[in-house]
């Protein structure tokens, strides 16, 4: 029964990108929209009837393995094609195939009049699919495959606008820093056949305290693990695609990149936390990267123009929240953080995607701006999602992150560490998102927004769009209340078996305390931005060079990986392969020449001379060979 | 029977299209029909293989030249069948792009690539050194006429080196095989083995020269530019396995003490190739360039999985051979693909060809990802297979595999982009139309055979060495004898039932 669900839970999209493939022309456009949303939202029941079945076995039994057939196999090693659904792949599928449904029919009205749309719901429904296939793996070679397809679909949606060169050069970035993370894991899949000669989570994991045993194996196998997940995570140094991948469909941006692939790393870390507990340096590393993360991230936010680069910045950030979770062994706070990550900022997407919409493709915030007014319904989703970003009570992100903040507070003096961090990152977002609110729906009237939306037009979409904002909303709000500190906490006891928290749990009231610590500096913050952007009274601070330049990164891998690639390439091309390989060749070839012009002359056609020419030939390389034996 | 039978088939094949009077298209339909029978003949074969077995299968011999021991020997193993399904597969799709292209003077042509088919099957196929060397020597000569004739326009310079190259290798083999042949035996499942590296080194120069390994490459970028692209398709797809072939038969088998001594210098050329072709894929500015210098890394990576040695490493290098003579061959031909559209393959005059032409695009977009061997295709599989096993043999050699794998997503992106988005490029009319029917169906056969492989890439790993079980193995991981002992005991030789241990120097 369980098993049976899980498959079709992952087959269910990628029968829909068959129908759509081979259906080509012939398929309506709208009909491969229809197909997309139809085969998750068949997912998404699937992914419900295998919870309800989990749920009726005791708490000891709720992990299923379905095993298809050996994929990779020589004759003394074998990977299988398996699945597994526990509790921590249910939590994953059913947001994957939840929200996917969502944003999918959201797409419908979005990209209503695209003449691309039947490949555009191919390639979404294939990302359904492949990140699927991720949460669902049974072992870590089945999870890699769907780690890279997950990776391959982002690549094909965000150069989705194949026209625009900015969207290839995006697209082909995130593919290949991804592959760095990819082959990094690879390292580690080696590692782990090597020495744990299978690569099955229960049975890697049976063994992970003697793989600890060696603390450079285990060390280098939980680094390359890492890697892998703050490439396909956007977490530093690795992050610097995912603002440029903002070049994609708004839903994409959704979808992809916010609700479901990016939050992965944090998945993988969480799934595989019996080898990071081997580890702990590794991990304090993890909970460190995801800290300096939601602060840089959430500094650059401050001065982006582009309402969607806003976001990405804040995904990135929010993200970090989950790593430094992750890190500190508070895997139920990291999973809840995603959980309701995953609705609030999946409604921040689609409401922008309705302005963006509306405006006719601008994604200029300086354009925009007294939108309150004409699009009362998209304020609302949209103040609904910034204040669950923020984490005001009672909505979701409130309970997800103060989750995270306390268990931070209550583990050691790295904790103290990081709980500053955390706590200074609540001030940057509310005051970088409080000021996308005010810039985008406060103030006059500007001109674009005149020009693009005259009077009386209806402007928020068609219900398409309007509907699953609607859901999004809801859960946004009520999402977080599945867990509240000291009252009931159904969430991480129903993930305990899995991924049972080794960080020391804060006590309830000290938890409630820090709350109303991190919600004051959540009001100064959102003060602060009302004072600059909404009332105006004050002046917004010049931005400094160093934020408008994303920190350099993008600079420093130019000059230090790219420019030296094209170079080597380049040199090896014009200074070695032309000049000596392929020329030898020709010397070669024109020393053939002259044996041939010697050959004409002593063809006397005599065979006898022929055949004492050959035979002289070998023997004299015979007798080199006998010689030099 | 069945071995000769795929032997003789395209030879009578070759012999009826060269004899039949009549139009292009009759002579053309002959050819690919009689590629098709092979075709049908593989599979049968295919299905009545014993996978279980570690004997030669389908085995035939007829005493040739008693007094030196020489005979007609053939017979297939479970890695040689799946070369000889590659060939099968890639040359059908090439006789049938020929078609479709229509070359002059079909029955010459055709009947060299039927020639060139026999001769192909007869190299993965021998048992006997001088049986080998014939059919490998009979494979070059409708090469050299195939691209010297048919070739573009700079291929005469090609054809020369090209020739240059491998009869330089030819001989040194010719060699090397009289001297190793009187000393040890022609046969190759009842010869003794050898421990002297000199021999060794005349095997694998010869092989080097036909993979090709760095730095023996001189040749390829011409032949791979110069070739009509079935015949492209056909020396990076087809002809460069054989040399696999020939280190995986004969220099691994016959010289296990060589191979071990020499391991490191062959995993060096392997790794340097690897990382070599890649960069220079990387600026490649012509679409055959890259193809051509990905398949210079590709072929190193392989090697790389061969002189590793072990049962991992040698599964993988099986699998990656099919896989990558699939791609590459693919790549080729969708190469002539859009050069007849476009006649130009140089990158800065293509691009933006996606507008208008998905099928094209879907073509480009999927072979290209399986290529830069994205987690999920057959390719990865394979290069996974291999840098497992590489990685067992010594972690440092693996390196250069995982860097490959990011420069391959770069210049295979690279690739992708250039052709199908950016600006239209001036090259490309308006008129240039999609990918039609007949094109669609060869590329299309190729690409199903890709993506089946993805879904089940234990079909070829789990199939290619049947003696592989025979050694130890502790619990369920890899033995640490199987390692070292691999090379000896896969390919299992007649009459002996252990293998020996280590080389004997005669």
């Amino acid at each position: 029964m369980i098993a049976a669900a899980a498959w079709v839970c992952l087959l269910a999209p990628l029968a829909a990108v068959l129908a759509i493939a081979l259906g080509g022309n012939r398929l309506p456009r709208r009909a491969a929209g229809y197909l997309a949303t139809g085969s998750t939202v068949v997912s998404f029941a699937a992914a419900v009837t295998a919870l309800i079945a989990t749920l009726g076995n005791s708490a000891s039994q709720r992990q299923t393995v379905s095993t298809a057939f050996g994929l990779i196999e020589t004759h003394a090693f074998k990977i299988n094609l398996n699945l597994l659904v526990d509790p921590l792949a249910l939590v994953m599928m059913l947001v994957v195939s939840g929200v996917g449904s969502l944003i999918i029919a959201y797409s419908i009205g979005y990209m209503k009049g695209e003449s691309e749309q039947r490949r555009y719901f191919a390639y979404i429904a294939f990302f359904a699919f492949s990140m699927l296939l991720l949460v669902e793996a049974a072992n870590f070679f089945v999870l890699l495959v769907g780690w890279g397809l997950v990776g391959l679909s982002s690549y094909l949606l965000i150069g989705f606008w194949q026209e625009r060169p900015s969207a290839i050069a995006a697209a082909k970035k995130a593919f290949i820093i991804n592959a760095v993370g990819d082959a990094a894991m690879a390292l580690a899949l080696f590692l782990l056949i090597q020495h744990a000669h299978t690569l099955d989570f229960g049975g890697v994991f049976g063994q992970a305290v003697s793989l600890g045993q060696n603390s450079w194996l285990i060390n280098l196998v939980a680094a390359g693990l890492l890697v892998g997940a703050i490439a396909k995570s956007a977490q530093i140094p690795l992050h610097t695609w995912l603002p440029d991948a903002m070049e994609g469909p708004t839903p994409v941006s959704a979808l992809i990149h916010a609700a479901t692939m990016v939050t992965a790393g944090v998945y993988l870390i969480v799934r595989a936390h019996p080898l990071f507990e081997q580890a702990p340096h590794v991990q304090q590393t993890a909970a460190g990267l995801g800290a300096a993360t939601l602060l840089a991230t959430g500094a650059i936010a401050l001065v982006q123009t582009d309402i969607k680069r806003v976001i990405a910045y804040s995904t990135m950030s929010q993200i970090g929240y989950m790593f430094l979770a992750a890190g500190i062994g508070a895997y139920s706070a990291a999973m809840f953080h995603l959980v309701t990550h995953a609705f609030f900022k999946a409604l921040l997407f689609l409401a922008a995607g309705v302005v963006i919409h509306a405006l006719g493709g601008e994604q200029d915030m300086r354009k925009m701006g007294g939108l309150r007014r004409r699009m009362p319904r998209t304020f609302i989703a949209m103040l609904i999602g910034t204040g669950a970003l923020v984490g005001l009570p009672p909505l979701a992100g409130f309970f997800s992150k103060d989750a995270i903040l306390a268990t931070a507070v209550s583990n050691g003096v790295y904790g103290k560490v990081l709980f500053a961090a955390a706590i200074a990152g609540v001030l940057l977002t509310a005051l970088y998102s409080f000021r996308l609110l005010f810039l985008v729906f406060s103030g006059d009237e500007s001109e674009l927004v005149k020009k693009s939306l005259p009077k009386r037009k209806r402007a928020e979409g068609p219900r398409w769009m309007t509907a699953p904002v609607a859901v999004l909303t809801l859960l946004a709000i009520g999402g977080g209340w599945m867990q509240v500190s000291g009252l009931w906490h159904p969430f991480s006891s129903f993930l305990e078996q899995v991924a049972p928290s080794f960080a020391s749990e804060p006590s309830a009231s000290r938890e409630w305390l820090l709350s109303a610590v991190s919600l004051v500096v959540a009001l100064g913050g959102v003060w602060i931005a009302w004072t600059v952007y909404a009332a105006r009274t004050q002046q917004a601070p010049r931005a400094p060079r160093a934020l408008v330049e994303k920190l350099y990164f993008d600079r420093t891998y130019d000059l230090l990986f790219y420019r030296p690639a094209v170079a080597v390439a380049h040199r090896l091309g014009s200074w070695f392969e032309r000049p000596v390989i392929e020329r030898s060749g020709e010397e070669i070839g024109f020393g053939a020449l002259m044996g041939g012009r010697f050959a004409a002359a002593i063809q006397s056609g005599l065979a006898r001379t022929y055949v004492l020419l050959v035979a002289a030939g070998v023997s004299v390389i015979v007798l080199l060979f006998l010689v030099l034996r | 029977m069945l071995t000769t039978a795929l032997i003789c088939l395209p030879l009578l094949g070759a012999l009826s299209v060269f004899l039949l009077p009549g139009p292009r298209m009759w002579v053309g339909s002959l050819a690919l029909f009689f590629s098709l029978a092979e075709l049908a003949l593989w599979v049968s074969s295919l299905i009545r293989f014993d996978f279980g077995s570690a004997r030669i299968q389908f085995e035939q011999q007829h005493s040739w030249i008693s007094d030196l021991g020489i005979s007609y020997h053939v017979g297939l193993f479970g890695f040689s069948l799946w070369l000889v399904g590659l060939t099968v597969v890639v040359m059908t799709a090439a006789i049938a792009y020929g078609l479709w292209s229509g070359r002059e003077r079909a029955n010459a042509y055709y009947a060299l690539m039927l020639l060139l088919l026999a001769a192909i099957v007869g190299v993965f196929t021998a048992q006997d050194l001088i049986l080998f060397y014939v059919a490998y020597e009979a494979m070059m000569i409708p090469l050299y006429v195939l691209i010297g004739v048919w070739g573009g326009a700079g291929r005469l310079r090609a054809t020369f080196k090209f020739v240059a190259y491998t009869m330089a290798g030819s001989l040194l083999m010719f060699a090397t095989i009289v001297i190793y042949g009187l000393s040890h035996g022609f046969d190759l499942a009842t010869a003794q083995q050898s421990g002297s590296v000199w021999l060794f080194l005349g095997f694998a120069a010869a092989f080097a020269v036909k993979a090709p390994l760095f730095p023996l490459h001189g040749w390829l970028a011409d032949a791979y530019r110069e070739s009509p692209p079935e015949v492209a398709a056909l020396l990076s797809g087809v002809i460069s396995k054989v040399a696999v072939f020939g280190f995986l038969r004969i220099a691994l088998t016959q010289f296990p003490g060589p191979t071990h001594d020499l391991r490191s210098l062959m995993l060096a050329l392997s790794a340097v190739g690897l990382v070599y072709g890649s960069l220079l894929a990387f600026r490649a500015p012509d679409i055959r360039g890259v193809v051509a210098y990905s398949s210079l890394a590709q072929m190193s990576l392989i090697g790389l999985g061969v002189f590793a040695q072990n049962e991992l490493s040698l599964s993988g290098s099986v699998l990656q051979m099919v896989n990558h003579g699939l791609v590459s061959a693919a790549l080729f031909l969708l190469a002539g693909v859009i050069e007849l559209r476009t006649s130009t393959g140089a990158l800065s005059r293509l691009g933006g060809m996606a507008r208008g032409r998905p099928i094209l695009a879907s073509l480009i977009i999927s072979i290209g990802v399986i290529s830069l061997a994205v987690p999920g295709s057959n390719a990865f599989a394979g290069e996974f297979l291999i840098l497992a096993g590489v990685f067992q043999q010594g972690w440092g050699w693996a390196i250069p595999g995982l860097v490959a794998m990011v420069l391959a997503a770069m210049y295979m992106l690279r690739l992708v982009s250039a052709l199908l988005h950016r600006e239209v490029g001036e090259a490309v009319t308006k008129k240039a139309p999609d990918v039609l029917l007949p094109e669609l169906c060869v590329i299309g056969a190729l690409l199903g055979c890709m993506l089946a492989l993805s879904v089940w890439p234990a079909a070829i790993s789990k199939h290619s060495f049947a003696c592989l079980s025979q050694p130890p193995v502790t619990s369920a991981g890899i033995s640490s004898q199987s390692k070292a002992q691999v090379g000896l005991a896969c390919v299992p030789r007649a009459g002996s039932t252990t293998a020996t241990t280590t080389g004997t120097a005669k």
